[in-house]
């Protein structure tokens, strides 16, 4: 069978030509399988907010360990897999021209689902780098590289034996998405490797930051963004049979889009010791944000004018018009979360996860359901089992959401203002955290609940999406013909742009400058980090077993929960103390500042408490401090300590400019037991055996009551 | 499939922006050139002009910088904490009585259970904190004003927080009511530490 695509009278050769809608499937497919355990994990993280039993004891069921697993799960697995679905059926059919490589895109599936198998099978073992969003440790950072180069050849492979000219918006988009997660993921993830499974940033302390939350805020750019809008530009349009509304929005917003977005990185670290030129970049590129993200709104809704009736009806479409609702609910939130004296109240709270997920949710999700009701009865060649399930399914995700939002909203802010409040005497008013925590955990409930919402309604979805598949009819693959491309295509008269669309190349080397202005002017000046960063001597490298104990923190993913810095506001320097300097950071590789703070800052938390509280605390929090949410951390009570590791990291700590010296790299092991046995001698006079000497938890410790030590002895300034 | 693709409805263009359809067609998809709203120009424009402006202002025009904002706040606040440490950090007897006589021991031992027992464990038998209920004292001597100073003061090096600036005052007194009530109960717990206070 064959279909003749357009009659312009042509040159050039007819050709025939079939489209692989067997790999678009396969994504589909894990796209669905994928996007419930991620929803899954979300739930469980939910719960263990709102009750601690949930996190079950076990060092691979608890939130420090899943937090991470939930996020991959839903940022690369769930959404790769459906940008991927989504690019290779709209990226063939905009050019006219079967998918560079059949093989490619094989090895391109099944090394990005190996990917994700070995997430799931290290980050619940506490294998991480601790870096948001960028856990996965070395091996898995090389194979993502190299399944990217895949994808990235099969794209452009295409693009060169494409039939079309011009390329459509939705693949400039797709342009800008495959050049910066490439330079955000290679630049983030340097890192020297200790052993197969545990690395050390290359960046410490602010330096680390500022790269990894350029990343971090990118890999939502340009990850959950910029994707999805160009497959919003096609999808949308297609579905509701309509022109799309503004070419000239389309330019002007894509180009602003990616030239801003790439600056916008620092507001994640407003009020910490980054320099304040590179935080106020930040706050400003955000705001002016905002109506580039409005564009691909206006775009897609306005391109829905007159065919409202069938939002209605239609499940793809309404999914769609939910998406775009709310992809401008969250790029109105973020510049607003952006401004400093916003930010100041917002960040560290659950307004953020809210915030999040009014993205996730109401934008990521709502669009791939809206794409595969469009997809999967034309992929399978059939009916959608029940569109009754679908409305069904939008109403479920649709309160799920909204209790979400709403409770986060309220949670954060009432918190918030816990924190900040102080008596006249200049007393905090709630100096115990655990009270302002105690206060929101009805919120979490809610949370936990909307979430269970959002989780039924994809399973619903499955259901449907399993019917539908199960209907589905086998055909022959349809042939299409269409004209190599020749010069009758060119358009001579044509503006600037329209040219720059036939020259897909020099669009792409135009993209990536638009990435890399930004990227360079903010990161740059931070390499040159003995200008950056006044380094202080009283600040002292970590012992052997402190820095083992760091391993044991970002191994558990405390900084999941806990913050270490405190930021210049009165409320916190009475809080926590001294406010952070950026010269107490400079041996951390990687920094651990975190981004929320469910439980207290602790960043002058060593020599707080004796030992023995530690100790009692980690066993169980709330034997201490009841109320608590914290997990307790029991298996670090009889797993040893890896004592033959140390001589090894810290060689690779001085490689990365450390000052250990060669003595205390040799004699690493045996000051590290010293340490230990006197933790240990002093736990002992409360009657703890002294066998616990060998145990993670005492390295813990260690780290724990060095932490902000060196820069609290040093006398206030005037 | 094709048959489908072929029966594709016309896509749908209104009358009023039939002017604006652009002659380009990738996939079916085609587009209209609207020009940008004017409202979203307006926008932009001021947002830009704003983030420049703010970004000159804190930059090269002398606005405070966070921190200098900080150090402005932070002095007003510490000196009505030193203000306050000053007053009250002074036992007074008289307050104590009135805590006392004011149901006292039992508002102490709430403020006990939420914010001292963590340490010295219930009814004071002692863990990490030593045992308040022996006649062994360390830092205190076993009267209402040492005992004061201590849970007022810290002993911040040894691991004992100072109330002072963290509880409201009178919370401070009710505590000193409740540990003063637990003085020679003799509960089982750590052994004694200090020197013993003979009475
Ligand atoms: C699910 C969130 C969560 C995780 C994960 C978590 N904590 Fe906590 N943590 C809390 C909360 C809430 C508190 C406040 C209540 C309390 O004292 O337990 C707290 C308190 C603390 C405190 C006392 C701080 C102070 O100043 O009073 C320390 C120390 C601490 N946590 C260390 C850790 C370490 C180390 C880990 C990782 C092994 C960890 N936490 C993991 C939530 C968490
Ligand atoms: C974080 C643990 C901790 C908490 C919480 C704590 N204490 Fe203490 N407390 C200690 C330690 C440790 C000492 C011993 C100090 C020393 O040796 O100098 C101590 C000493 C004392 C003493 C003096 C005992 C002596 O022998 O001289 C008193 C009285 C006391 N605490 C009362 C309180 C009260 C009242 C509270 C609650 C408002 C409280 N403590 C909360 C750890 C704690």
């Amino acid at each position: 069978m064959s279909a003749s695509l357009d009659g312009k009278p042509r040159n050039g050769r007819l050709e025939s030509f079939t489209y692989d809608d067997g790999i678009v499937k396969l994504f589909v497919i894990a796209t669905l399988i994928w996007g419930v355990v991620a929803l899954f994990l979300g739930v469980t993280i939910a719960f263990q907010m709102a009750d601690w039993h949930v996190n079950l004891g076990l060092p691979w069921t608890t939130f420090g360990r899943l937090r991470p697993l939930h996020t991959n799960a839903a940022i690369f697995a769930f959404c790769g897999n459906a940008i991927f679905a989504g690019i290779y059926y709209s990226h063939q059919r905009l050019l006219k021209a079967r998918l560079f490589s059949d093989t490619l895109s094989k090895i391109h599936f099944w090394g990005w689902q190996l990917i994700i198998v070995s997430a799931a099978l290290t980050l619940p073992f506490g294998i991480t780098t601790g870096k948001e969003y960028a856990e996965l440790e070395w091996p898995i950072d090389i194979a993502i590289t190299l399944i990217w180069v895949v994808f990235a050849v099969n794209f452009f492979g295409t693009i060169i034996r494409r039939r079309e000219r011009h390329i459509y918006v939705a693949i400039w988009f797709y342009i800008a998405t495959i050049l910066t997660v490439a330079v955000l993921h290679i630049v983030n993830s340097l890192e020297i490797p200790v052993t197969l499974t545990k690395s050390y940033s290359l960046y410490a302390g602010v330096q680390d930051a500022l790269v990894q939350w350029w990343y971090g805020h990118n890999a939502v750019a340009f990850f959950l963004t910029t994707p999805f809008l160009g497959l919003m530009y096609y999808f949308v349009p297609k579905a509701a049979n309509r022109p799309v509304y503004s070419y000239r929005l389309s330019i002007i917003h894509f180009w602003s889009l990616v030239f801003i977005y790439i600056w916008a990185g620092p507001h994640h670290l407003l009020y910490t010791t980054l320099p304040e030129w590179a935080q106020t970049l930040g706050m400003v590129f955000s705001v002016m944000l905002w109506m580039p993200s409005w564009g691909g709104m206006i775009n897609g809704l306005m391109t829905l004018r007159g065919v409202w009736d069938k939002v209605r009806t239609e499940p793809s479409l309404r999914f769609m018009a939910a998406a775009l609702t709310f992809y401008g609910m969250s790029t109105f939130e973020g510049p607003l979360l952006s401004i400093k004296s916003v930010n100041a109240i917002a960040h560290f709270t659950d307004w953020i996860p809210g915030h999040v997920h009014s993205g996730t949710i109401g934008w990521n999700y709502m669009l791939i359901a809206g794409i595969l009701f469009f997809l999967v009865p034309k992929l399978w060649n059939t009916e959608l089992y029940s569109k009754k399930l679908a409305h069904q399914q939008f109403w479920f995700v649709t309160i799920g959401l909204v209790l979400y939002i709403i409770s986060m909203w309220v949670a954060g802010i009432t918190q918030s203002m816990m924190w900040r409040a102080m008596d006249d005497a200049g007393n905090l008013i709630y100096p115990n955290f655990v009270e302002t925590v105690i206060k929101i955990t009805p919120m979490y409930w809610i949370r936990a609940i909307g979430g269970t919402l959002v989780l039924t309604s994809f399973i619903m979805m499955m259901y449907n999406f399993w019917k539908t598949i199960k209907n589905g009819k086998k055909e022959a693959p349809v042939v299409y013909e269409a004209y190599a491309l020749d010069s009758s295509s060119i358009e001579h008269d044509a503006s600037a742009h329209r040219k720059l669309e036939g020259w897909p190349m020099i669009f792409s080397v135009l993209s990536l400058i638009a990435i890399l202005v930004g990227s360079a002017i903010e990161i740059i000046p931070s390499l040159m980090a003995d200008k950056y960063v006044v380094k202080i001597d009283a600040i002292k490298p970590y012992t052997a077993l402190e820095l083992y104990g760091r391993d044991v923190y970002i191994k558990e993913g405390c900084y999941l929960c806990h913050s270490q810095t405190v930021r210049p506001m009165a409320h916190e320097a009475v809080r926590y103390g001294k406010v952070s300097n950026a010269a107490e950071f400079v041996y951390d590789h990687p920094f651990q500042w975190g981004s929320k703070r469910t439980g207290p800052d602790l960043a002058r938390v060593g020599g707080k408490y004796p030992n023995m509280w530690h100790y009692k605390h980690f066993f169980d929090p709330r034997e201490v401090t009841a109320g608590s949410l914290m997990p307790q951390y029991r298996w670090l009570f009889d797993s040893k300590i890896d004592y033959k590791t140390l001589p090894k990291k810290l060689e690779v700590m001085r490689k990365l400019g450390v000052p250990y010296s060669q003595e205390e790299i040799d004699n690493s092991v045996a000051d590290a037991r010293a340490q230990a046995k006197m933790i240990a001698e002093d736990l002992a006079q409360s009657g703890v055996p002294m066998k616990i000497a060998e145990m993670d938890v005492v390295a813990l410790i260690a780290y724990i009551q060095r932490i902000g030590v060196d820069y609290g002895s040093i006398p206030e300034e005037e | 499939m094709s048959s489908k693709d072929q029966e594709q409805d016309k896509l749908l263009v209104h009358e009023d922006e039939k002017h604006l359809l652009l002659d380009h067609s990738y996939d079916n998809i085609q587009e209209l050139n609207h020009p940008l709203p004017n409202w979203w120009n307006t926008i932009f424009i001021v947002s830009t002009v704003y983030a420049i402006g703010y970004f000159v202002y804190y930059q090269y025009m002398g606005g405070p910088s966070l921190r200098e904002e900080f150090k402005k706040d932070f002095t007003e606040v510490a000196a009505v904490r030193d203000h306050f440490k000053k007053q009250n950090e002074i036992f007074n007897p008289d307050h104590y009585q009135a805590i006392v006589a004011d149901d006292g021991l039992n508002k102490g031992k709430a403020v006990y259970e939420l914010n001292c027992m963590p340490c010295h464990m219930e009814r004071g038998a002692g863990d990490v904190g030593p045992n308040l209920t022996d006649d062994h004292w360390i830092v205190a001597k076993g009267t209402p004003d040492t005992v004061y100073q201590v849970v007022f003061n810290g002993s911040e090096e040894n691991g004992m927080p100072a109330w002072g600036q963290l509880i409201p005052k009178d919370e401070v007194y009710q505590a000193v009511a409740y540990v003063m009530s637990l003085k020679n109960t003799f509960v089982k717990g750590k052994e004694p530490q200090g020197e013993k206070i003979e009475e």
